[in-house]
């Protein structure tokens, strides 16, 4: 018996420092959060930071990056202005908890913190910023999805499913990430034979679309696609509908989020746009898992940004537990750079690649009348 | 020690920021100091940031060899700009000005060859913080060399009272002319060093920011001297650095409430050479005491 | 030929939004001549004011519009007496009372972005005219007969006010030379008081109806009418109403126009050249008078 028990023991002992070697050493583990909580895009800020809130404290109560080991967030705020996030990253990087920094909803600001992270040997890993290209390695990594390729096969698959003869687009002429897209999109239209009867140009500073709506309506076009952030996209399908516009619309997942339902309506049937995650069509127990946390949480559904937010947290987690011993931010970057596969994701799903976040599957989805993402088109 | 240390890596980048608001403010002054309120530094600023930019960017020089060239591109500017609106009443001059910044913006989203439209320019270089200070203080000697020279002299009086200044013999246009090149070199300078500083110029970088940052540090600092836009310019950038770390929820307000509160009780600005003068006087000695 | 029409209506809908800024903002700059950076904030909250009117307290459209106004004004005269009025007695000039308007601006900006939960809201489906006019072929939404209706109603009573009633020559008085008109027998606070109510109350009505015209009210709602009102004031000439009117119904055209039929892509551009052009060649604007400098 004793001879059972003492090889049981003995075998525990065998594994017992190979767990440890999985693990960080005991301690709090800070990530420096460039947040965007305020300003113009502070709708988007706060669910980034909600979502990466609720996965610090998961981590921190689960020990999933090792028994003792707390990870926390120390914020400053940028509003969004690229003066502000320097010295906001800077003053995150002076912290000597912290051991890694997160930053950036708007590219430009993206580009004025990467080279800051990178002479300062800190890992960087973006929650927002959509320009494809910024992850450099070892320290700069991306969990942004990209929006750009699902928007080609969203529109392929609306052309597909509705077969129109001409299209108009609506551009932010002021952003080049969307120029890009809804340049990729018409390509892709017009070699389906889908005629561009239009293009409109916004700037994301408008406010007022009758005009804009108009000029589309002159062209009397069978499918309309935009390319905007979220006030102008929202203001534009307003401005369509209203008009008596009854044709398909085709948008982007700025129209993703619940207060987008809110707004828009009934104005929302047959609008369709490509999201990565959706809180009403999550299939893995991670994502079902998180959904239920976040409402508790917060009160509201998790939308695209909070998932990316969360898996900024989960993915430096991940980098930390796989450092024996005491982790330093340029042993975090070598880790970090070579991790492809995220462990605790809620996409059901989701791999590195370069330094860039990928999903496998785009979901293309409509609001349904009771105000729940549901794919599209819808079952008749 | 060590405290010293954090303290300073957290805080070396605002005064990167101090030293290039400070330009922004000097400019600002330069005009300001003939009697001309003029938000025009900031399209300076921008022509001299992107031109000395892809200076830099194009034949990979030195940073700080093509801050002539910055300098240069904006001082031409500034002339050009002083030829078409110093014929402007003052109230008038103001607006044109705004109106420039506003255009300065369509101009850089649509110059795209020069300013990488919407896409923003990377500038993957920058200037230590040494450097900065260095420049800032040859600009600060620069001022005072100028203030206490004739030029000192006479746009001082025409800033005073332009009428008595012309029939004392000065041409208050060519004192404003001269006024505004030198606005226009300080301003072209300070937006390559913004350009050096943010590492990136987006079409925003140019815009209503700096306009109304320089103006701020003019008047907080005192717009009677120099030296008030150099101090403006420290007290504008470190107020919201300030309010972050005393209160990060309502940091916002709270930046905007001192703002409001320094105008309130002191409105003809921090450094106020007239009030140095006034308690300096034997009035005041006398009355001190016995000592008198 | 039917977008034609639809366009140049769209385009006076626009512009008179942008025609009742303007005749607030250049009231305030003509009469106490401040360059008041928070104009535009008056807007925004009175957009915010009127939101909270209609959802929290159920009041009608008409009712919530006075709400809306009344806060803007309410708003501009808070602002003036705390912010202007002490500089007034120490001779500040235009450059102070700029510094605290930026001040200002930035409080009451941010007070607005906490206000709305920093989301751009809008009024609630069913409370607002929102229905949409048919006049044979032509669409016409019904805001927009609105938005016009008021534009022309604020243009003409503050002309009626500043060119045929006493008050309204008190007014001018003050705006030219205020120690000159207490000497006149014009109280020079009551003057003021009311020129900041009047010039917050028409931006607030602005905001309001741009507010319901846009299904978005936030805190950047001011900030576009604040630039456009601006070249409007300047385009118009400061002093006189109905340039600023004018010139804010025909920026709204010109804008449309241009982005329908040149380049939508340059439409802001030649508003701002146009700007520039009016400052270069016409700086008093199409009905200012000619202004002379004191010796």
């Amino acid at each position: 018996m004793s001879g059972k028990l003492g090889a049981v023991l003995a075998v525990m002992a065998l594994l017992a420092p190979a767990g440890a070697a999985l693990a960080a050493e005991p301690g709090d583990y800070n990530i420096g959060f460039v947040t965007e909580n305020t300003g113009p895009i502070a709708f988007a800020g706060l669910s980034y930071w909600h979502g990466a809130q609720l996965a610090a404290e998961e981590i921190s109560a689960s020990g999933y990056i090792g028994k003792g080991a707390k990870l926390g967030l120390v914020d400053k705020e940028s509003g969004s202005d690229p003066a502000r996030a320097i010295q906001a990253l800077r003053g995150v990087i002076a912290d000597r908890t912290v051991i890694a920094t997160s930053c950036c909803i708007l590219s430009p600001v993206a580009g004025s913190l990467k080279p800051i992270a990178i002479s300062s040997k800190i890992p960087l890993v973006i929650f927002g910023a959509t320009a494809p290209g910024l992850p450099q390695a070892p320290f700069v990594q991306s969990m942004t999805i990209l929006p750009g390729p699902k928007d080609v096969a969203t529109a392929k698959r609306a052309a597909e499913v509705t077969k129109p003869k001409t299209a108009a687009y609506f551009v932010a002429a002021d952003n080049d990430a969307f120029k890009a897209r809804m340049a990729a999109a018409q390509r892709e239209l017009e070699a389906m034979g889908v005629k561009t009867a239009a293009v409109v140009s916004v700037l994301s500073a408008d406010t007022d679309f009758t005009a804009a709506a108009t000029q589309a309506m002159g062209v009397k076009p069978d499918m309309v696609l935009v390319y905007a952030t979220q006030t102008p996209a929202v203001g534009i399908v307003t401005a369509l509908r209203a008009r008596d516009f009854g044709g398909t619309i085709v948008g982007n997942d700025v129209l993703s989020p619940d207060p987008v339902f809110k707004k828009l309506g009934p104005a929302s049937k047959d609008v369709m746009f490509p999201i990565s995650f959706s809180a009403s069509m999550v299939k893995s127990d991670a994502g079902k898992a998180f959904v239920a946390a976040y409402r508790k949480s917060f009160n509201a559904d998790p939308d695209i940004y909070s998932a990316q937010g969360y898996a900024v947290a989960y993915f430096i987690a991940q980098g930390l537990k796989s450092i024996p011993g005491k982790p330093t931010r340029e042993g975090l970057a070598e880790a970090l750079s070579k991790i492809t596969v995220l462990e605790h994701d809620v996409y059901g799903g989701e791999r590195i690649v370069e330094g860039q976040a990928e999903t496998a599957d785009t979901l293309i989805v409509s609001w349904s009348p009771e105000g729940k993402l549901a794919p599209w088109p819808s079952a008749q | 020690m060590e405290a010293l240390a954090d303290f300073w890596a957290a805080y070396q980048s605002t005064l990167g920021f101090v030293v290039v608001n400070a330009f922004f403010a000097l400019s600002a002054y330069a005009a300001l100091s003939t009697g001309v309120l003029s938000f025009a530094t900031v399209a300076y600023a921008a022509f001299g940031g992107f031109i000395g930019a892809q200076l830099v960017l194009q034949t990979g020089i030195d940073p700080l060899l093509a801050l002539p060239a910055a300098g240069l591109a904006g001082a031409g500017l500034a002339y050009a700009v002083g030829l078409l609106f110093l014929r402007l009443e003052g109230h008038w001059m103001a607006l044109a000005s705004l109106a420039l910044v506003l255009i300065t913006r369509v101009v850089v989203l649509n110059a795209a060859t020069l300013t990488g439209g919407v896409n923003g320019l990377s500038v993957p270089y920058e200037v230590s913080l040494g450097a900065l200070v260095v420049l800032l203080l040859i600009a600060m000697f620069a001022f005072h060399r100028l203030s206490v020279s004739w030029y000192g002299i006479a746009s001082r009086a025409v800033r005073e009272d332009p009428a008595v200044a012309a029939s004392l013999g000065m041409v208050p246009r060519r004192v404003q002319t001269i006024a505004f090149v030198i606005s226009g070199a300080v301003g072209g300078i300070g937006g390559m060093l913004l350009a050096l500083t943010l590492q990136f110029l987006a079409p925003d970088t140019f815009f209503i920011n700096i306009a109304f940052t320089m103006i701020a540090a003019v008047v907080l600092g005192g717009s009677y001297h120099w030296v008030g836009a150099v101090i403006g310019a420290a007290v504008f950038t470190a107020l919201p650095v300030v309010m972050q770390a005393l209160v990060p929820a309502i940091q916002d307000v709270a930046n905007g409430a001192a703002l409001l509160l320094i105008m309130i009780f002191v409105p003809r600005g921090l450094f106020d050479p007239r009030a140095l003068a006034l308690r300096r006087t034997p009035v005041a000695k006398a009355a001190g005491g016995p000592h008198a | 030929m039917q977008l034609f029409i639809e366009q140049l209506i769209n385009g006076c809908a626009l512009g008179s939004l942008y025609a009742m800024f303007a005749v607030g903002f250049g009231l305030v700059f003509a009469t106490l001549g401040i360059l008041n950076a928070a104009h535009g904030t008056y807007a925004s909250w009175a957009a915010i004011a009127a939101l909270y009117a209609t959802e929290q307290m159920g009041l009608p459209f008409p009712l919530a519009l006075l709400a809306g106004v009344i806060a803007g004004g309410v708003l501009a005269l808070v602002v003036d007496q705390i912010g202007f009025q002490p500089l007034r007695g120490r001779g500040a000039g235009m450059m102070g009372a700029l510094i605290t308007s930026i001040a200002f601006w930035i409080i009451l900006d941010s007070l607005a972005g906490l206000a709305t939960g920093q989301q751009s809201l809008s009024f609630p489906p069913g409370t607002t005219p929102s229905r949409m006019l048919h006049l044979g072929p032509i669409l016409l939404p019904g805001i927009q007969l609105v938005s016009i209706g008021a534009m022309l109603l604020v243009t003409l009573g503050m002309h009626m006010l500043m060119r045929h009633t006493r008050f309204g020559s008190a007014m001018r008085a003050v705006g030219w030379n205020g120690t000159a008109a207490a000497l006149g027998g014009v109280n020079p606070r009551m003057v003021v008081v009311a020129t900041a109510f009047l010039a917050g109350a028409t931006s607030g009505l602005a905001g309001v109806l741009a507010g319901v015209a846009t299904q978005n009210v936030s805190f950047a709602l001011g900030q576009g009418l604040m630039l456009k009102g601006f070249a409007a004031v300047v385009v118009g000439g400061y002093d006189d109403v109905r340039g600023a009117a004018v010139a804010g119904v025909s920026l709204g055209v010109l804008e449309v126009m241009s982005a329908q039929y040149l380049s939508s892509s340059l439409r802001d551009g030649i508003t701002y050249v146009l700007l520039l052009g009016f400052l270069l060649l016409r700086p008093r604007g199409l009905f200012g008078r000619a202004a002379f400098v004191r010796a």
